[in-house]
């Protein structure tokens, strides 16, 4: 028979007796998303630094080059303040906005596909040697899955960094909280792939980087999901 | 809490008695038993003390731990899936917390009868508002709806309520 007065229980006594190291207190939603911003830029801009901006940006001009990605930026950072209200358990936002903040991501993914397919349709040219050139000529699906697999390795590193500032989440439903910081990173990443990617067609945008975000997106569940399994087991020793 | 974070035992156990009590009566609702809830609370204090580091002050104390109640009853039960039979078990609800606002509307027995014919969602937003006092953002938070909803849940709960309690009474008589 347990104790049921207010005074804990002895075995609890001892398991609390045994660890009372000080520790800091968690920072509040928006200033853990705020937190990431540094460290998604960092990420999502290498492809950046690595190969430069996209050879039509001129055409694009600044709002639809930079503008647009900023703003799927924003969104990303959004969706990770989302993620870290729905990790503490008396901070949860209504479901409404999480399913709102999700389609505005997709939404906004899809528009700025169209606006700049429709801005720069000519399909662009590599900065490659002349070989390389050939043989993508004739298989252009190599430069998808370029592109889908180093957008997936990029957001993967980062739904990884994520996922450490998010490892002692009190998520009711973890798999949604690891979805939604998961997005978060994938989101981010296209914002800066984007600028430096020269292909606009919707075919090479929304099914080589949307893929891209949707494995973030899967990665993320996984891990959250992998989170709240370890809290239940570690719950589950009863002492 | 925050002295319970710069690690002070005392503080702990001032929680717990503060809290405690409160988080079994809702543990046992959820829970559908009292030998449930009492593993429960424990998990929920270790739980708690696992994850001191995640609370931020800005949150009150009370509706952050019965949020983390919450989450180790569902979690336990997507563990042990135990849904069905805590659904079974709504019928026979030993420790079903009586109302206050209830109180005139019928005896104990009766009340406990007619809150096993609402649904889940309005039995819990009408005990977090009217048995353990939290107010309709800090249900919103809690269970991840808006205000209105929380409150809209309770009235509509309350108006069930009665509803239930006056079909009991008719087939008593």
């Amino acid at each position: 028979m347990m104790d049921r007065s207010p005074k804990p229980p002895e075995a609890l006594m001892r398991a609390i007796a045994q660890d009372l190291r000080p520790v800091r207190p968690s920072p509040q939603p928006l200033h853990l998303a705020l937190r990431m911003v540094p460290l998604a830029l960092l990420v999502s801009s290498v492809i950046l630094l690595a190969i430069g901006p996209r050879r039509d940006s001129a055409i694009l001009g600044p709002l639809l080059t930079w503008g647009a990605s900023a703003a799927q930026f924003v969104l990303a950072i959004a969706l990770v303040w989302i993620a870290a209200h729905e990790s503490t358990p008396a901070g949860r936002l209504p479901r409404q906005m999480v399913y709102l903040a999700v389609a505005a991501a997709s939404l906004v993914v899809v528009f700025v596909t169209l606006l700049t397919f429709s801005a720069s349709p000519a399909n662009a040219t590599l900065r490659v040697p002349p070989r390389i050139s050939e043989i993508l000529r004739v298989s252009p699906w190599i430069v998808d899955l370029a592109c889908g697999i180093g957008n997936t390795l990029a957001g993967g590193i980062l739904v990884l960094l994520f996922s450490r500032v998010f490892r002692n989440s009190l998520a009711t439903r973890p798999t949604v909280a690891g979805a939604l910081y998961g997005a978060g990173a994938g989101l981010a990443i296209n914002a800066g792939w984007r600028i430096a990617c020269p292909f606009s067609t919707p075919w090479h945008s929304l099914g080589a980087h949307g893929a891209a975000i949707i494995s973030t997106v899967m990665l993320g569940a996984l891990i959250g999901r992998f989170f709240g399994n370890r809290r239940l087991r570690i719950g589950g020793r009863r002492s | 809490m925050i002295r319970y974070q710069g690690g002070s035992l005392e503080a702990f156990q001032e929680i717990y008695a503060q809290l405690a009590p409160g988080v079994r009566r809702y543990l046992s609702h959820m829970a559908g038993g009292s030998e449930v809830a009492d593993d429960l609370l424990q998990e929920t204090f270790l739980q708690m003390h696992r994850s001191r580091a995640a609370y931020n002050p800005a949150y009150a104390v009370k509706p952050w731990v019965f949020g983390l109640a919450r989450n180790v009853f569902l979690m336990n039960r997507r563990a042990a899936r135990r849904w069905a039979k805590v659904h079974e078990s709504r019928e026979n609800l030993p420790e079903f917390p009586v109302l206050p606002e209830a109180d005139r509307l019928g005896s104990q027995d009766e009340i406990r009868r007619g809150l096993a014919y609402l649904s889940p969602d309005q039995v819990e937003a009408l005990l977090l508002h009217h048995e353990w006092g939290f107010s309709f953002e800090e249900i919103a938070g809690m269970l991840g709806i808006t205000a209105a909803a929380a409150r809209a849940r309770a009235s509509r709960g309350i108006a069930d309520l009665r509803l239930a309690l006056n079909t009991l009474q008719r087939a008593r008589a």
